[in-house]
Formats: structure tokens, C-alpha cells, sequence
């Protein structure tokens, strides 16, 4: 008889000790490093979907949160997400993390809240990480003040993980997963999926629930069942 | 009472470890995250930042944190309230400005926005750009109400107007400490405004503002079309001229060409000066490089310093954005700033206004702001309407991208190299003795290099 998963999620998974970072060191260091000081900081980290642009955004919330400041983590792509008044009194926050910031471009009301948040934030010494694909330079603000605020940030971008840094990434994803992925079945993932970060671990996560479901490990074959590769 | 959710022994850290195994990763990090817990007795007081964030909780989380708190061992009758609030910051700002002198019980204490320390007349550097706007705002903050009143100073984005606005704040708090100065965005002072007739303290406003010794309003152009806003900024403007209080305003634009500004305002707007800062100079940008890296303890060679300018050239702030860059870069990876360095660090943004200043994107920002074709700009028609813009153009490509002159001829329907260099010197000889040609140069350049 297959066993029902229980509705249990994970514990915390996007830390920046599970972050790999390649040749993104730099990025990471600076991040590292904000909640040590204290003075307002506005950065944009940008890169292709998969990156790992998410997991610094709710790592770093995870660490201000853990040191006793406060944080908010705002994905805009949610659909979930209420109009522009959630960034309403967000200044009194120690840090404001804002993904996929490019969806509000052009949405005059998003952007007024954003550009209101952004001077608050700066005057009362708090922090302000955005991300989104493309630098601000490209994104298609209507609000030139807005605009230039967002092109003065400190802007990275992230490079995606070459081969080698990918597979420890997907290994250490499968081990806070409590997953045991040999490394036969971590080289067929890595040739058959999408080769960013996002798209391996949703396959990972698939395979995690029909793991559970069916008790079996995650050999070759299953994986080429439960993906239908 | 315990204030903080890291160090809070029992109750609500107990709760979040009940909340994370509920909810989604994303779901916790963006509404249990900001959630401020205090605990006095048996009463969990959860702060949140606004009423999105209570009405979410309220929702999904309410029923199970009651749970965990009945749960909890000796927590007796043990109950949560939810309410918009916060845990002050006890941030750098507040002390570096202490806050305004309390008011009558029913009025606000803080208004407006904290004055930043570090905006001062010495950190801002002078130019042939901002000089005036510079001199008048000393003026102004040496002698508030009486030199130029109002001051209103305006140009584009990132060019130094809110520094020179918090400095005038910081000058005359300096020399009279108890002085009331408000420094505040024009979308907050419209918000504040709002909320006071929603919540019927209108009146408490109007004295609140009125009774000030220095207002700063920022971007004031966010006040076109908000007619009930100008209504009450009108007045308050009148009350503070006619008790010498001073008001300093700053704009994107002239007050007269501000759309969707009452008449009366934009008159009133020039009864004081009015000075314009414009986008700085070559050597105006290198000298603020070197004066932003100098304040933060950072060696800049001037030849990084003028490479960075030449590149960045829209405004001010991204200027300061790139240098942010290359001082993280250096900090984060112990190695010197030197040229290459700096090349390195900028890469994909220099790649990328690379990739956007080409002789074709020039052509057609050129005739798009001109309102010709493309293709008029490359034909042999000499009218003056076609020839000022194709000269602004090939000047444009030859300042903007590494072409020779013949190259930018031929991408110009065939021109010869000399027409180029012609071009090129009429556009300097025109920017220099007619202003109009100037500004719509200043615009295009930035326009292509921002």
C-alpha cells in the first residue's frame, strides 16, 4: 500500500549555509556582512532564472531575523500578494527584501509604494535588497525618480553555477531534503533537467513526495519513471 | 516584557517553530517574519508592519497560535492581540537627530522624515553645475526666513537636491538646536494629510505644519493633480511666509512647467529664487568620487575616478552606485582598486550601455526626440529642422561610441569624415552660445547614457 505523505513541510531550507556559491563569493561576502553594519544599504542582485537570486533574499531574511532584527521577504510575483499598501510602514523594518521586482515596473501605484518605501528605508537607516533578472539600468520604471534610485543601488549580478558547483548545490538541496541521491543518479538529473538551480530542485522536490509515496530510492530508473524522461 | 522574537524565552519562539512546519518557507519569510512579538504577562502582543500583514495572519496563523499558547506549559490564560507597530530602531539616525520638540498632546511629535547628519554643505561637492544652488542654500541655512524665502531648487533626478535640502535642516538645527525644522517628502506630507481627515485630526495637522520654523518639501511635482493637497499646502505655505518661517522646495522641473500645479501655487513658488542644478561636469563627477571614496577611508586613483565618470554620466546617484560597487569589490576580495579592477567589477555594466550606445540607437533616440524619421537624418536634405539633429547625432556618436570619424560618416548616409568633424565643432560652438542647443544635448546624452 503506497503511504499518504503527511502535510509537513520542510524546515528552512534557504540559509546561506546552503548556498554554493561559485563565483559568487563577492556577492555573498557583502551580504554577509549587513547585518553588521548599520547604516542604510539599497543593493539589486540580478541574473537568470535559477541563479540562486531567491535563496540569498530569504537567506538573508532568515540571518537579520536570527540576529533579532527584523525582516520582510516580498516575492512580487505572487499572485497572493495584496496591492501596494503591504509595503505600507515596512521602514520601521531592519531589512526589506523585494524579489522579482521588475513585475511592478509600469504599474504607476506599485511604484509610488516602492519609491515612498525606498526614502523611508533610507532615512531611517534600514536595508533594501531587490532582485530581479535584468539590471535596473534596462528595467522599465515609469517613475524616473524610482528609476534612478534603483540604478544608484550596488548592483551584482549573479553568475549561474558551473557543473561542478551545481551538483554540490543539487546534493546538499537533496540532503536538507534528507534525501540520499547517489552520484549515477545526480549526473542523470543534471543531463536530462533543465540546467538552472530552480528547475532541478522542483524535479527533486517531485521525486522527494513519490519517494515517500512509492518507499523507494532514487535510483536511475525511478527518477526516469516519477520525471517521465 | 520581552521585546525580541531572537531572545524571547518561551512563548512565541515556540509558536514559530509550530508556524514553520505549517507554512511554506516563502509564506513564513513573508508574513511571520516581520511580526515583532512582546510579551507582558499572559499577553502575546504580536506588531505588525501594516494591516495586510495582520489581516494574513489573522487568516491562516490565528487559530494555531492560540493553540500553541494554550499548549504551552504554565502559560495559563494566555492570549495574542495583533496591531499595527513596531519596536522602535535604534538606528544610527535617530542617534544622530534627536527628535523635534514635543508639540500639544493631540499633535504627531515626529513629522516628517529624519534629517540625514551626513548630508552637509562640506560633503557636497561644488561645481560649475550646482554652485548657485549651492550658495543660495548656505544662505538659507545661515539665515532661514530672511535670505530667499521660499528656496526653491530644481533639476533632474540624482543630482544633489535632497543633499542640499537636508543640509539647510542640519545647518539650522546646528544653530538653533530647538528649532522646529520638518524635512518631508511631498507624497508623505500627501499621505499624512489624508490620514488626518480620515481619522478627523485635520486640524491638528494644519498647527502641526504651520507652526514650524523650516518646512522641506522634496519632489513637490508629486503634488500636480492632487488638488485637495495643494489646497492645504497653499495655506500652510501662506501662514509660514507671513511668519518669516522658511520653506525650501525642491522639483524635478521649473515650477511653471510643472502640469497639473494651481496657478496661485507655481506664482508663489517664484516670490523667493529659484535655482536650477544641472547634471555635473567631467571633472565635478571625479571630484565627487573622490570625495565619496575619501569619506569612506577608500584609495580611488583619479584615473579610476575619471574613468567611472566618463562612463556614468546620467546623474549623480549611479555615479555612487558604481563606486559602491568597486569599494564592495575591493573590501569583499582584499585586492587594490586599480583600472583593471574597476574594469572588471563594472564589467556587465559597462557591457551594457556598450550594447545600447550604438550609431543606430543614437539615430533613432536623436529622431525620436526631434520627431523626424531615421531616416531624414540619413538622406541629403539640408534644411536646418534636419541638419541641427543630424549634427547633434554624429557629435553624439563621436563623443558616445569608439567610431571613427569616417565610420560615423558612413552609417550617416555616406557623409565624408570632414562633415563629421564639421558637425562636431558647430555642436560645441552652439552648446556654448545658445542654451536650447545645450539642453537638448544635455537630454539626449543622458537619455543614451544613463
Amino acid at each position: 500500500m503506497a503511504q499518504i505523505p503527511l502535510p509537513i513541510r520542510l524546515d528552512i531550507y534557504a540559509r546561506f549555509s546552503t548556498f554554493v556559491a561559485g563565483e559568487n563569493q563577492v556577492v555573498l561576502d557583502h551580504l554577509l556582512g549587513i547585518s553588521a553594519d548599520q547604516r542604510a544599504q539599497i543593493l539589486w542582485i540580478w541574473g537568470p532564472s535559477g541563479s540562486g537570486k531567491s535563496h540569498l533574499l530569504q537567506a538573508l531574511c532568515a540571518s537579520e531575523n536570527d540576529s533579532g532584527r527584523s525582516a520582510i521577504y516580498l516575492p512580487m510575483k505572487n499572485p497572493g500578494l495584496p496591492g501596494p499598501g503591504v509595503l505600507d510602514g515596512l521602514e520601521a523594518l531592519d531589512f526589506v527584501a523585494i524579489d522579482d521586482v521588475a513585475q511592478i515596473a509600469g504599474v504607476s501605484d506599485w511604484e509610488y509604494a516602492l519609491f515612498a518605501l525606498y526614502n523611508e528605508l533610507l532615512t531611517q537607516d534600514g536595508c533594501l535588497l531587490m532582485a530581479a533578472s535584468r539590471p535596473p539600468s534596462v528595467i522599465a520604471f515609469s517613475l524616473p525618480d524610482l528609476a534612478s534610485r534603483a540604478a544608484g543601488a550596488v548592483v551584482y549580478r549573479l553568475e549561474p553555477l558551473d557543473e561542478d558547483a551545481a551538483l554540490v548545490a543539487l546534493k546538499e538541496h537533496a540532503s536538507c531534503r534528507g534525501l540520499e541521491l547517489p552520484d549515477a543518479s545526480a549526473h542523470y538529473l543534471m543531463r536530462h533537467v533543465e540546467r538552472n538551480m530552480s528547475a532541478l530542485c522542483g524535479s527533486l522536490e517531485k521525486l522527494d513526495v513519490a519517494s515517500m509515496v512509492s518507499q523507494r530510492r532514487l535510483t536511475v530508473p525511478f527518477i526516469r519513471d516519477v520525471l517521465e524522461i | 516584557m520581552t521585546e525580541n522574537p531572537a531572545v524571547c524565552p518561551s512563548l512565541w519562539p515556540q509558536c514559530t517553530r509550530a508556524l514553520k512546519a505549517e507554512l511554506s518557507e516563502q509564506q513564513f519569510n513573508t508574513w511571520i517574519r516581520p511580526l515583532q512579538a512582546v510579551e507582558e504577562g499572559s499577553v502575546l502582543t504580536l506588531l505588525a508592519p501594516n494591516r495586510f500583514v495582520i489581516d494574513w495572519v489573522k487568516q491562516h496563523c490565528l487559530d494555531l497560535i492560540s493553540a500553541e499558547l494554550r499548549s504551552a506549559p504554565n502559560s495559563g490564560s494566555a492570549s495574542v492581540v495583533l496591531e499595527v507597530g513596531s519596536r522602535r530602531k535604534l538606528s544610527a539616525t535617530e542617534s544622530r537627530n534627536p527628535p523635534l520638540p514635543k508639540l500639544g498632546p493631540s499633535e504627531p511629535k515626529v513629522i516628517g522624515s529624519p534629517l540625514n547628519s551626513l548630508f552637509t554643505f562640506d560633503q557636497f561637492v561644488e561645481g560649475k553645475s550646482n554652485q548657485l544652488a549651492r550658495a543660495a542654500a548656505v544662505q538659507v541655512g545661515t539665515n532661514p526666513g530672511h535670505a530667499y524665502n521660499p528656496l526653491f531648487i530644481y533639476g533632474g533626478v540624482g543630482l544633489g537636491k535632497t543633499h542640499l535640502m537636508h543640509a539647510i535642516g542640519n545647518v539650522i538645527l546646528r544653530r538653533k538646536p530647538t528649532a522646529r525644522v520638518a524635512y518631508i517628502h511631498s507624497e508623505r506630507f500627501v499621505s499624512d494629510m489624508v490620514r488626518g481627515l480620515q481619522h478627523n485630526k485635520i486640524s491638528a495637522f494644519k498647527k502641526t505644519y504651520r507652526t514650524l520654523d523650516a518646512l522641506l518639501i522634496d519632489d513637490i511635482q508629486f503634488f500636480a493633480g492632487k488638488e485637495r493637497s495643494q489646497e492645504e499646502f497653499f495655506h500652510t505655505f501662506n501662514a509660514l511666509l507671513e511668519g518669516q518661517r522658511q520653506i525650501v522646495l525642491t522639483c524635478d522641473r521649473y515650477p511653471k512647467e510643472v502640469v497639473g500645479l494651481e496657478e496661485r501655487l507655481k506664482s508663489r513658488f517664484g516670490w523667493g529664487l529659484t535655482v536650477a542644478i544641472e547634471p555635473p561636469e567631467l571633472e565635478t563627477s571625479v571630484a565627487i568620487l573622490m570625495s565619496k571614496a575619501a569619506a569612506e577611508h577608500c584609495q580611488l586613483p583619479e584615473e579610476v575616478a575619471f574613468f567611472i565618470a566618463q562612463r556614468i554620466r546620467s546623474n549623480v546617484r549611479e555615479l555612487e552606485g558604481a563606486l559602491r560597487r568597486v569599494m564592495a569589490n575591493s573590501r569583499f576580495t582584499g585586492q587594490p582598486i586599480t583600472l583593471q579592477f574597476t574594469k572588471d567589477a563594472l564589467r556587465d555594466l559597462l557591457a551594457l550601455q556598450e550594447k545600447l550606445v550604438t550609431i543606430e540607437n543614437i539615430q533613432k533616440t536623436v529622431a525620436g526626440y526631434f520627431k523626424i524619421r531615421v531616416a531624414d537624418l540619413l538622406a541629403k536634405r539640408r534644411s536646418r529642422s534636419i541638419t541641427r539633429p543630424r549634427q547633434i547625432a554624429m557629435s553624439l556618436a563621436k563623443e558616445l561610441t569608439t567610431h571613427s570619424l569616417p565610420e560615423i560618416g558612413d552609417a550617416f548616409g555616406g557623409r565624408d569624415h570632414t562633415t563629421v568633424l564639421h558637425a562636431c565643432r558647430r555642436v560645441k560652438f552652439l552648446g556654448e552660445t545658445e542654451t536650447r542647443i545645450a539642453e537638448d544635448y544635455a537630454n539626449l546624452l543622458r537619455t543614451l547614457s544613463g
